[in-house]
C-alpha cells in the first residue's frame, strides 16, 4: 500500500482477562490506574519508545462501576503526560475499543502526535450479571418499544442463531463447536479467562440462557485492561522491530438499532459484509487472502455470521466449517486463535483491543504454540447492537 | 381492526415512557388499536411511531391503523434475564413481520413455530398497556 501516512500498531500490553474487581479479605482491592498504568510503561517497552514519545491518549471509557470519574485526564495526571494530541475517553457499546483505537489512529495519521496510545480498563465483575443487565438491555434497544419486553443484550443473537437454523438447516451442535474450537485456541493463549479444555458434549450439557445458546455459547464476564501503542510508521520503522502496519480500514452503520423496521434479512450482516468491502478496497485484498481473523462474536452464531458477511465461508456454511476445522488452528482460516469473546474473555468496552493486540502478536511471529505459521495479513471485525454497524481493520506484518 | 385485549395482574416490570406523541399510540393501544405514524410525503409507514418519518425526514405524518397481523421472523427463550423481568423466567420474546411491511420486536405468548401467522394482543396491566403476539391458525 502506497498512502503516505501509514500507521503501525508498534507494541502493546494487556492483563490476563479475569475476575480483577472486588475487595479482598485484608479489605485491599485492584484500582483501575495501578493496573493501566504498569501496563502503559509495559507497552512502550514493547514497541521501544520512551515516555516523551507519546502526545495522545485515548481511552475507552470505563463502566460506571468504576469510581474515578473522567478517568483520562485522572491519568494524565496519574502518569504525569502532558499531550499535544487529544486525551480522551470513547463510548460506543461493544464497539467502544475499536472505536477508541480508531481515533488514535486518527490522531497519528492526521499530525496531532507521531504516538498516540489506545487503550483503557474495564471493571465489571463486582456488580452481579442480573443487576448489570438492567443497564446492558437499555444499551441494545429502544428503552420505550424494546425495553419494556425484557430483551438482554444477547437474546438478540439468539434470534439470530434461530433464524440461521431455520433457513439453513444447520444444526445447534454445528454451532457449538464454534465455542468447543475457540476453547482450544484460549488454552494456547495465557491472556484467555477460560482455559480449561472442553468438549462438544460439555457444551450441550449447560443450562440454556437463550435459546438454543447454552452458558458455554454465550460470553461470561470478565475484567480486562489493555493498552496499545499507535505510531506513525517510519517511527515505527526507525525502532528496527516488527510492527503491524494499519492496512485498510472500513465502517459502516445500517442506521438500525438492533432490527431494522423494514423487514430485511437480518442474518445476512449488511453492516459487516459493507464495513469489510471497505476495509478489502482499502487494503488491495480480498478475504482469501488473510491468514487469520479476530471477529468480535459475543455467541457462537455471530462469529458464524461475520464470517459469511466477510466471505471467509460461504453463506450458511459458516457453521460446518467451523465444526469441520476449517476456521480453527491449522485450517485453511483461522478465527479467533486468541480463543474469543467466549473463551479469551469479554471485558466488552476492552475486548476488541484485545483482538488488535492479538493480532499484533500474530503478525510479530509472538502467538507462541497458537501461532498462525507465516501469518502476514490478519483482520479485526467489531460491532455494536446486532451488528447494526461494523468496523473492520486489515492488518499486516511488518519490519 | 381491533385487538384481542387480554385482563393482566400487577404492574408493567419496565414501562415504556410516553411523550405528548407516543401517549396517542399507548391511549389508542389500551383501547385495543394498533396505530403508528405513515409519512404524507413520501406515504411510508414507521414503527415505533414517530413524529419525523425516517425515510424523507418529513414532519408531516398521519396515524393509521395497523391490523396486527404478521408473521413471526424469529423468537428465543430467554432464561437469564435482567433483575426486573426476574419473577416472568423463562419467557419467550421474538421478532415480527407485519402484514404493512413493518418489523417489530415483543413477547410471544406460545410456542408459535418461525414464518407462522400471529396476531398482536393488548395486555392491559393495572398501570397502563403492553402488547405481545400470539399464534393464529393459517
Amino acid at each position: 500500500m502506497t498512502r503516505s501516512n501509514n500507521v503501525a500498531i508498534l507494541g502493546g500490553a494487556a492483563t490476563p482477562v479475569g475476575k480483577l474487581q472486588g475487595v479482598s479479605e485484608d479489605g485491599t482491592q485492584q484500582l483501575e490506574h495501578e493496573v493501566l498504568g504498569k501496563l502503559i510503561v509495559e507497552a512502550l517497552a514493547d514497541a521501544g519508545l520512551e515516555k516523551e514519545d507519546v502526545g495522545s491518549m485515548i481511552f475507552t471509557l470505563p463502566r460506571p462501576y468504576t469510581q474515578q470519574k473522567y478517568f483520562a485526564t485522572f491519568m494524565a495526571n496519574y502518569m504525569r503526560l502532558p499531550c499535544d494530541g487529544l486525551v480522551m475517553e470513547v463510548l460506543g457499546n461493544g464497539m467502544t475499543p475499536a472505536l477508541t483505537f480508531q481515533v488514535a489512529v486518527d490522531q497519528v495519521r492526521l499530525g496531532r502526535t507521531k504516538v498516540a496510545l489506545a487503550l483503557g480498563i474495564n471493571f465489571e465483575t463486582g456488580t452481579p450479571a442480573r443487576e448489570h443487565m438492567m443497564s446492558s438491555m437499555r444499551a441494545t434497544g429502544d428503552v420505550d418499544f424494546h425495553t419494556p419486553f425484557g430483551f438482554t443484550p444477547i437474546s438478540w443473537y439468539a434470534m439470530d442463531a434461530v433464524r440461521y437454523i431455520h433457513e439453513h438447516g444447520s444444526s445447534r451442535e454445528e454451532l457449538a463447536m464454534v465455542a468447543v474450537k475457540n476453547r482450544r485456541h484460549a488454552a494456547l493463549n495465557p491472556l484467555a479467562q477460560f482455559r480449561k479444555p472442553m468438549t462438544l458434549e460439555d457444551v450441550l450439557a449447560q443450562r440454556p440462557i437463550v435459546d438454543p445458546l447454552g452458558l458455554y455459547e454465550v460470553p461470561g464476564r470478565g475484567d480486562g485492561a489493555v493498552c496499545l501503542v499507535i505510531a506513525e510508521e517510519e517511527v515505527a520503522r526507525k525502532t528496527g522491530r516488527p510492527y503491524a502496519r494499519i492496512r485498510g480500514e472500513g465502517f459502516y452503520h445500517e442506521g438500525a438499532h438492533q432490527i431494522s423496521e423494514v423487514p430485511n434479512d437480518m442474518i445476512a450482516f449488511a453492516a459487516a459484509r459493507r464495513a469489510g468491502a471497505k476495509a478489502f478496497a482499502d487494503a488491495g485484498v480480498s478475504a482469501g487472502d488473510l491468514d487469520l481473523a479476530e471477529i468480535y462474536a459475543p455467541c457462537t452464531i455471530v462469529e458464524v455470521l461475520v464470517a459469511e458477511a466477510l466471505g471467509l465461508c460461504p453463506r450458511g456454511q459458516g457453521a460446518r466449517q467451523a465444526a469441520s476445522g476449517e476456521t480453527a488452528l491449522g485450517g485453511r482460516i483461522p478465527i479467533c486463535t486468541s480463543g474469543g469473546l467466549l473463551s479469551r474473555g469479554h471485558p466488552a468496552y476492552v475486548t476488541a483491543l484485545y483482538s488488535y493486540y492479538e493480532l499484533l502478536e500474530q503478525l510479530r511471529h509472538r502467538g507462541g504454540e497458537r501461532q498462525v505459521k507465516g501469518a502476514e495479513l490478519g483482520l479485526a471485525c467489531t460491532e455494536l447492537g446486532n451488528y447494526n454497524a461494523a468496523m473492520v481493520h486489515v492488518l499486516e506484518a511488518a519490519a | 381492526m381491533t385487538l384481542p385485549i387480554i385482563s393482566t395482574k400487577g404492574v408493567r416490570a419496565y414501562p415504556p415512557r410516553m411523550s405528548d406523541f407516543t401517549k396517542l399510540f399507548w391511549d389508542a393501544l389500551a383501547a385495543g388499536r394498533f396505530q403508528t405514524t405513515r409519512c404524507n410525503a413520501c406515504n411510508r409507514p414507521s414503527f415505533p411511531p414517530k413524529p419525523i418519518c425516517p425515510h424523507c425526514w418529513s414532519e408531516s405524518v398521519s396515524w393509521v391503523d395497523l391490523t396486527g397481523k404478521g408473521r413471526l421472523y424469529s423468537a428465543t427463550t430467554i432464561h437469564a434475564g435482567p433483575a426486573v423481568f426476574a419473577a416472568d423466567l423463562p419467557y419467550r420474546v421474538g421478532i415480527v413481520d407485519l402484514d404493512e411491511g413493518l418489523r417489530l420486536a415483543t413477547r410471544v405468548l406460545d410456542a408459535t413455530e418461525l414464518d407462522q401467522p400471529v396476531e398482536l394482543v393488548v395486555l392491559n396491566h393495572e398501570d397502563g398497556p403492553l402488547y405481545a403476539v400470539r399464534g393464529i391458525p393459517a
